[in-house]
């Protein structure tokens, strides 16, 4: 068991790092702005006068590695300071969005996750079939549609053609539960037809993998029944590779959910990292950015972690 | 019953019993499934639910249709070699081919096929379609159609400039840390790593919040976000390649890096190189729409997809499909360059089993 914990432990070392690397190019990369952000932000008209009052507010007369471990110190308690546009602090705004991004996520994966995998199996089954081939079509055209696409047919269709979900996804305090599942089912449902393609596939070229394997066809060949040879010779190994799916696509999902959000104008951290990017608010974009990649890399870690606990190959390395 | 729906099951059951009649099972088993559906669909959804299938199939027979022609032309012009090549294609790949020519055709001669300019206002907002417009106008009167041709040109002009840059960075990385090893090889994995743990989408984001939506900051950006995933696959691709006999030959012969990499890598490395450039094309291209369709893609008023969709959302409301016309286009376009990737990957990988 120690053993266990010791890889799982030096993954999540790993993933720290890669946080901290992230995070330093996050930071930096305003540092590239020609001139600095106070010049950005006024823009070419801006007196001196106010350039500097703006520069001493920000604190960017100190030196840059003395406000990045500031910002740091700061986004390790979720306090990203203020915004330069509202004035208001960043962790406010964004706080209450995040919380509804992931209602969203987590909404389309627990509709996505189940589907898509015992779609994937009965596809990998049914290989080379007409059903496989039709099938292949379809998750290809679903994956090569942009999110926006995908949404607006079913603004279209859903809403204004058939009047049965609302086209806008606003969202207030004193809503009920179903209320809200249904407020939410488009943007929920756009990202559940992107996901469902992606893992689909994954899952489809994971079990055919397996399938191919030599055991499997001993297996066969020794007469055991199909069912068994899926269920007691074939799941036991396709566990690592289904923990694998599922979390990659979750961490895609992250990525999916800003498009969905402008779409349905959904009030999630998405919409603000757009809003925030348009207007340069450079704050919110490294808060909203800093967020963003550290769930991303959470989803990575999870689906190294499940493989090392699912597969016994990798916990004894060579 | 109309005679709509008359012919239509008089149709669908002929042709199932003349496949059953010639001992066609690949075709009967659809044919029949589909006249099973349409008992049913027509009892439920009416005349207008069985009036979508067969359009729906009509629209499937004819992409068949035109991709079997397209195949048969390419395999006339084609020298000995590649039409052998071209015999193997299935359907969905000519189909693919078509497409791009399509749009190849539609982004070259862009001036001559559309009948207005790319920002000439010719009529008022959301003006309907008339004879003039194909499609109508949008937002400021400008002709749909017209800007739908010339957005062939930029969006995917863009896209490829942007996956062309990538590619040689990533490549030219790889190949080099293939043949290298050593400390550059570990670098640049390590860096690779690192771009590659911030979700595309986002890294996009931030770098056009610091340097403002330009085309050439959305090209590098891009550019940099999609190398790492070159790198990777030309890395491991190379990487099987240097450890052959003949590389180890050229080198005892003194051969330098970059005759390596030219003549004995290279050439032996092209069919996963180019069906990953179809790939990164597709991922690159619905990148830069999303980008575009954020309002931080090619700068008005040059016409764009992804902005075009964005600016004429409203019509969707009202029920109107126009504003999806430019979606679709990108979607048409990376669905074909997916088949055709599809194909080749089954080509040369040997992926014959799955």
């Amino acid at each position: 068991m120690g053993d266990i914990l010791g890889l799982v432990g030096k993954r999540l070392g790993l993933g720290l790092i890669i946080l901290l690397i992230i995070s330093i190019i996050i930071f930096f990369m305003v540092e590239l702005l020609p001139g600095d952000i106070a010049q950005a932000v006024l823009g070419q008209g801006a007196t001196e006068d106010n350039l500097r009052a703006l520069r001493k507010e920000m604190g960017l007369d100190q030196p840059a590695i003395v406000r990045y471990l500031g910002w740091l110190r700061g986004a390790v308690v979720f306090d990203f300071g203020n915004s330069i546009v509202t004035g208001e602090s960043v962790a406010h705004t964004i706080g209450e969005r995040f919380l509804n991004t992931l209602f969203l996520a987590t909404y389309a994966a627990v509709i996505a996750v189940p589907v898509s995998i015992t779609l994937g199996i009965i596809v990998a089954l049914l290989r080379n079939s007409i059903f496989d081939r039709v099938a292949n079509v379809v998750t290809l055209s679903f994956i090569s549609s942009p999110e926006f696409f995908l949404g607006y047919i079913l603004i279209l269709y859903f809403s204004v053609n058939w009047g049965m979900f609302p086209a806008i996804a606003s969202l207030s305090d004193d809503m009920t539960l179903i209320e809200l599942l249904e407020r939410t089912f488009l943007p929920a449902l756009t990202l559940v037809l992107v996901v469902m393609a992606h893992m689909m596939r994954m899952t489809r070229a994971a079990i055919i993998n397996l399938l191919s394997s030599p055991y499997i066809e001993m297996a066969r060949l020794k007469g055991a029944p199909p069912w068994k040879v899926i269920v007691k010779h074939a799941l036991p190994n396709a566990w690592a590779p289904i923990i694998n799916v599922v979390a990659l696509n979750l961490a895609y999902l992250i990525t999916g959910v800003v498009l969905v959000e402008v779409v349905f104008v959904y009030p999630g951290i998405g919409q603000a990292l757009v809003d925030a990017v348009s207007k340069r608010d450079f704050p919110v974009v490294q808060a909203s950015c800093l967020i963003f990649a550290a769930t991303f890399i959470l989803l990575n870690l999870a689906a190294d972690v499940g493989a090392i606990l699912t597969n016994p190959r990798l916990r004894h390395p060579k | 019953m109309t005679w709509f729906v008359i012919g239509y099951y008089t149709v669908l059951l002929a042709a199932s019993c003349l496949a059953a009649y010639f001992n066609k099972r690949q075709i009967f088993l659809p044919l029949f499934s589909l006249t099973l559906v349409s008992f049913v669909l027509g009892i439920v959804g009416g005349t207008g639910a069985l009036q979508f299938v067969a359009i729906g199939a009509g629209l499937l027979a004819l992409a068949a249709m035109i991709s079997y022609g397209f195949r048969e032309f390419l395999i006339v012009l084609t020298s000995d070699e590649m039409a052998k090549e071209l015999r193997t294609a299935p359907l969905t790949a000519a189909f693919g081919m078509f497409v791009i020519f399509t749009y190849a055709v539609m982004g070259i001669f862009a001036p001559l096929i559309a009948p207005h300019g790319e920002a000439e206002v010719i009529a008022s907002a959301f003006a309907p379609a008339d004879e003039n417009m194909l499609l109508g106008a949008d937002q400021l009167g400008r002709d749909m159609f017209s800007r739908i041709v010339y957005g062939t040109r930029n969006s995917v002009g863009l896209a490829l400039t942007a996956t062309l840059l990538a590619f040689i960075l990533g490549a030219l990385a790889g190949l080099l840390a293939a043949t290298k090893g050593g400390w550059f090889d570990q670098l640049m994995g390590r860096v690779a790593d690192v771009i590659m743990s911030i979700p595309s989408l986002i890294f996009a984001l931030l770098m056009l919040s610091i340097f403002g939506p330009h085309i050439h900051v959305i090209i590098i950006a891009v550019a940099v976000i999609y190398a790492p995933r070159v790198f990777r696959l030309t890395r491991a691709v190379a990487g099987n390649i240097v450890v052959m006999d003949y590389i180890e030959a050229a080198k005892l012969r003194g051969e330098g890096t970059w005759y390596l990499i030219r003549r004995e890598i290279l050439p032996n490395s092209t069919a996963p190189l180019i069906a990953e450039f179809g790939l990164e094309f597709c991922f690159v291209f619905l990148l830069v729409a999303g980008l575009s369709f954020l309002g931080l893609g090619i700068q008005p008023p040059t016409a764009d997809w992804g902005s075009m969709v964005r600016e004429n959302a409203t019509l969707i409301s009202f029920g109107d499909i126009t504003p999806l016309i430019p979606a679709a286009a990108i979607a048409l376009l990376t669905v074909a360059v997916n088949f055709v990737v599809d194909w080749m990957l089954w080509r040369s990988a040997g992926l014959k089993e799955t």
